[in-house]
């Protein structure tokens, strides 16, 4: 019986952290107007305003459909009709020094909006597009990626 | 095989061209964007600067300035949805305290207002204290106000699901201060309504 709990106990110890990790909020969704989703692994989702957004959340808006992100760090993204992109990486934490994020923009029309992260560490993020990759240096940005 | 696909290719590299502007942050200020192919590198530092890519091999375009009418037709959709900045208020406290100043209790009113006013989606609340006393006493008493200031939130009908309580101790003053000075500007909770 005693071993059986410490059983139970190593494993949730060892199940636990990787629980941690996906499950953090990395921001949410703030503004909303006709269609948009959001797909986390195979579960795709309708978006809804106050929703929110983890590492590896690919959002996607329809042919009218339009919608704005704010990520943990102030980092403000919004996306036009016909758009897609994927939050690919994203690590925010100042007490340690770990900082970066990751945007891979598919199609569409896209406003972005520099965070602290740009802010606080020069080369953590990254935009990538079709063909190319964009540094920023806080910066607010118009990316329009053609299909 | 090789050959169609890379005329493929090719073809695919010419048909499309991504655009990237830069343009003022909410603040006027602009800062600067760096865009990189397999072919070359171009910077973008001025207003409403642009470069346009077609394929990965090719360099980006020079940077030229962009057409007012251009960004307005293409990215209406994408500004229109642009989410609020954030809106913040302090409140100061009382020396030692979990106790508003008299002043920042007239804080609580247009503070409530901009949380209803934005349907706020977050609302971080983080508790700070001046430098006199120690880390360990300051960590709690900063989180003892932040908690305070949640309470207040609450019991006016914000959804706790929505606020998200720190403390900061004495490690974040707002006026820096030498260790051991009561600075009442740095007894303080920090709320960003977002």
């Amino acid at each position: 019986m005693k071993t059986f709990a410490w059983g139970l106990l190593l494993t949730f110890l060892a199940v636990s952290p990787s629980y941690a990790l996906p499950a953090d909020e990395i921001g949410h969704i703030h503004t909303l107007r006709g269609t948009a989703s959001v797909t986390r692994g195979t579960l795709s989702v309708p978006a809804t305003v106050g929703a929110p957004l983890y590492c590896g959340d690919l959002v996607r808006t329809g042919e009218s459909g339009s919608v704005g992100l704010v990520l943990t760090d102030d980092t403000t993204i919004s996306l036009g009709p016909n758009s897609e992109l994927c939050l690919n990486e994203y690590a925010f934490n100042p007490k340690e020094g770990r900082f970066s994020l990751v945007v891979r923009m598919v199609k569409g029309t896209f406003v972005y909006l520099s965070g602290l992260i740009a802010k606080l560490a020069q080369d953590a993020v990254q935009l990538l597009i079709p063909d190319a990759t964009i540094g920023i240096r806080g910066t607010k940005l118009l990316i329009h990626v053609e299909e | 095989m090789a050959v169609a696909s890379l005329a493929l290719f090719l073809l695919a590299g010419c048909a499309t061209k991504h655009t990237v502007v830069l343009v003022p942050d909410p603040d006027g200020h602009t800062g600067k964007a760096e865009v990189t192919t397999g072919g070359g590198k171009q910077v973008l530092e001025r207003p409403n600067d642009v470069t346009r890519v077609s394929g990965s091999s090719a360099p980006p375009s020079p940077v030229t300035t962009a057409d007012p009418g251009f960004i307005a037709s293409t990215f209406a959709d994408a500004l229109a949805i642009e989410p609020l900045p954030p809106e913040k208020f302090i409140l100061f406290f009382e020396t030692g305290k979990t106790e508003l100043t008299q002043d920042s209790q007239k804080t609580v009113a247009p503070m409530l207002e901009a949380i209803k006013r934005r349907g706020a989606i977050t609302i971080a609340v983080s508790g700070h204290t001046d430098t006199s006393g120690t880390a360990q006493i300051n960590e709690k008493l900063a989180y003892d106000r932040a908690d305070l200031v949640k309470e207040l939130l609450l019991q006016n009908g914000v959804d706790p699901q929505r606020v998200t309580v720190s403390s900061h101790g004495k490690g974040n003053p707002l006026v820096p201060t030498p260790d051991g000075v009561a600075e009442p500007r740095n007894r303080r909770v920090e709320v960003i309504i977002r």
